[in-house]
């Protein structure tokens, strides 16, 4: 299709790569879900990988996260990153066509990832399972998206840098750094390849990784997210400008040292469990900051509530967020890890993040955004209402499960009895945790549900309909 | 209608929880009568059926056999746990009445005592499932409650703390986040007092 900005020789803001990649996030959003569903379901039904080793448990679990990681919560910061950057920059993105790269490049590394991750290609490393050569496309796709971003903030005509470029150019530098370090790796083969690093040491940069992936991508890019999207729907400045600011450098410099808690009890020094939990607990504050930040923003924004659905799960997304952000330091202290470390209710608290906070706040983004890309009201305000309450059920119980189900183990694996023995044994353990699951696989049946209504939804909004043509508007000179 | 609010008011939500919060949108209540005549019967619900569930039937985890606990130990977990409900209960009654000041609703503290509590209430009344202490029955019915409570917070809130169904949505919403923080928060409790060695015999 001829660039629109070609053919009326003005500058237009750049996107059709935005709706692209949204669509994209909802599309991989309904597989990752769907494959989160059917391995939920294998835990109740076994027989349900019908030995076939490309839907077995331990592969279909990792196709399962990476779906959801990369291909839905990557493209949905993208997209919104390429979204807000220009808006609050005031100019067209910069390297239009680097940009599509980007978008379609990443589609297909999530493709042939994910297949290479159901044919057993494996690093074993989670959250960077892909093998070496994956690494490297990732590597130049990041780094591209990079250039984008940041020279799209070089050629701004605002001088002021607003928060939520601060937050989405903290997730593409962070990222780049832990995806690099931790994967360095001697390739053997086309498909296997050996980590540089070896025992107690590899186990600490692959937590510093994960542990930064959950916190530069799932927390800072999505509150990067919040930061822009949140002010323009309330229709509002952010409650807090000073507090957004203060709130990005402690959780920048905070973050970056909680990954031990993820080894507590394991073979790595003491000390350096001890400043895990220490910074873990630290940083409660930065992120409930945010949270203060954005519920006082929406808390005068009442009226909009009556006539906008897309405002309800931003609220909800809040509370969420409020809880996993809680959770995890308190998970971080020793004396809880020690019973729920390896326990169900570490997934429970995972999904009380994505499902609650990620998926909710992207749900509401969408259904802010996808209206305005084509120009077009959203085709049915009663099904994303319908959509609010099952996800906000979906979400609900699959927390609840799993922390029924994560303390039930962790009471029951520590057991001692007269003599000092184990009480019970880890097979009658798994057994019992059968009903814990089937409520789980409806929970996640529930939400999956959810997000097809919003798929159909979407679909018949944009169907017919092209991006429109957005010009930047004039900065006066006393912001320039 | 008569404008009393007691613990039969509780009752009458079963079948007309619109009539309860009009009563309580039209009364003035202290805090302590609130306490002394409801919230503090609700709350003694939950760690009595817990001790006579859990000393009679056991703590039923889904293992072949029950967990087993003296009586002293379960004593202690019970009180603990009413003072838990206790905190829990207050704490939450003061965060809303400091929330209405952002939300535009009234911010007699009796009143957001009564709300509570009954919001509370079908948490309380769903209690009588811990006289059969199966953890997963256990929560099979303290979801539904959950939700039926969650019903009663966005339904009742607009019209007993006098504010705008949409200001009503956005409390309750926040109202809801911390209810979440505080039942993580007894869960994490909880489990730092059984690994200090009080409550089941663990291996840690």
């Amino acid at each position: 299709m001829v660039d629109p900005a070609k053919i009326l020789s003005v500058e237009i803001y750049s996107d059709r790569i935005v709706t692209t990649l949204v669509m994209f996030s909802i599309f991989w959003a309904i597989v990752g879900m769907l494959a989160g569903v059917y391995v939920a379901a294998e835990l109740v039904w076994p027989a349900l990988n019908f030995d076939n080793p490309w839907i077995s448990f331990g592969r279909l679990r990792t196709f399962h996260t990476n779906v959801v990681v990369f291909g839905f919560a990557v493209s949905a910061l993208m997209g919104t990153a390429y979204y807000s950057v220009q808006r609050t920059c005031h100019v067209r993105l910069f390297a239009p066509n680097l940009a599509w790269f980007t978008c379609w490049a990443w589609q297909i590394a999530i493709l042939l990832g994910g297949l290479s991750l159901l044919a057993g290609f494996n690093t074993s490393k989670e959250y960077a399972e892909l093998e070496w050569p994956f690494d490297i496309a990732i590597t130049i796709v990041w780094v591209c998206f990079g250039i984008v971003f940041f020279g799209t903030i070089a050629k701004r005509r605002i001088r002021e840098i607003y928060i939520s470029n601060w937050f989405y150019g903290a997730l593409i530098i962070v990222i780049a750094m832990l995806h690099i370090v931790n994967n360095l790796a001697l390739p053997v083969t086309l498909t296997k390849s050996y980590s540089l690093y070896a025992g107690a040491q590899d186990a600490i940069v692959q937590w510093w990784y994960g542990h930064n992936a959950v916190g530069f991508l799932l927390t800072g890019g999505f509150l990067g997210m919040m930061y822009y999207f949140l002010p323009k729907q309330a229709e509002r400045p952010i409650w807090s400008y000073r507090l957004s600011i203060v709130a990005f450098w402690a959780f920048a410099y905070s973050y970056i040292w909680a990954g031990p808690h993820h080894l507590h009890f394991n073979a790595i020094p003491e000390w350096v469990q001890n400043l895990g939990v220490v910074m873990s607990l630290i940083l409660l504050a930065p992120s409930w900051a945010s949270m203060v930040n954005g519920i006082m923003t929406v808390s005068t924004a009442w009226e909009k509530l009556r006539t906008d659905p897309a405002l309800k799960f931003i609220v909800l997304a809040l509370a969420f967020y409020g809880l996993a952000t809680f959770e995890g330091p308190m998970m971080a202290i020793k004396s809880v890890n020690v019973i729920s470390h390896f326990t169900d209710w570490t997934i429970g608290h995972v999904h009380s993040g994505a499902l609650g906070w990620n998926a909710l706040i992207t749900f509401g983004t969408f259904y802010f955004l996808v209206p305005r890309l084509v120009g077009a009201k959203l085709y049915s305000v009663r099904l994303a209402n319908i959509h609010f309450w099952m996800a906000l059920m979906g979400t609900i119980l699959y927390v609840v499960a799993m922390w029924g189900a994560g303390v039930s183990q962790g009471v029951l694996w520590l057991s001692l009895d007269e003599i000092g023995e184990l009480r019970y044994s880890f097979t009658d353990i798994m057994a019992a945790m059968n009903p814990y699951y089937l409520l789980r696989f409806v929970a996640g049946l529930i939400f999956l549900l959810g997000a097809l209504l919003m798929g159909f939804n979407f679909s018949m909004t944009i169907i017919g309909r092209r991006t429109i043509a957005v010009r930047p508007p004039l900065v006066t000179e006393a912001l320039a | 209608m008569s404008k009393k609010f007691s613990l039969f008011s509780v009752t009458r939500l079963l079948f007309d929880q619109d009539a309860v919060f009009n009563t309580l949108a039209d009364i003035q209540l202290t805090p302590i009568s609130v306490f002394l005549k409801i919230a503090l019967w609700l709350g003694l619900l939950p760690p009595i059926f817990a001790y006579f569930g859990a000393l009679e039937f056991g703590w039923r985890l889904g293992a072949i056999e029950p967990l087993y606990l003296s009586s002293d130990i379960l004593l202690g977990v019970s009180v603990s746990y009413f003072f838990a409900l206790l905190i829990g209960f207050i704490s939450t009654a003061i965060v809303s009445q400091w929330m209405a000041g952002t939300y535009g609703a009234r911010a007699s503290l009796g009143v957001h005592f009564a709300f509570i509590s009954v919001v509370g209430a079908p948490i309380a009344l769903a209690s009588v499932i811990h006289l059969y202490p199966n953890v997963f029955i256990n929560i099979l019915v303290f979801v539904l409650a959950i939700l039926w409570s969650m019903f009663l917070l966005y339904r009742g809130l607009p019209i007993v703390l006098h504010t705008s169904p949409e200001r009503g949505m956005l409390m309750a919403s926040s109202l809801i986040g911390y209810f979440l923080v505080a039942l993580v928060s007894l869960l994490g409790i909880t489990v730092v007092i059984w690994s200090y060695g009080f409550g089941p015999s663990l291996g840690v």
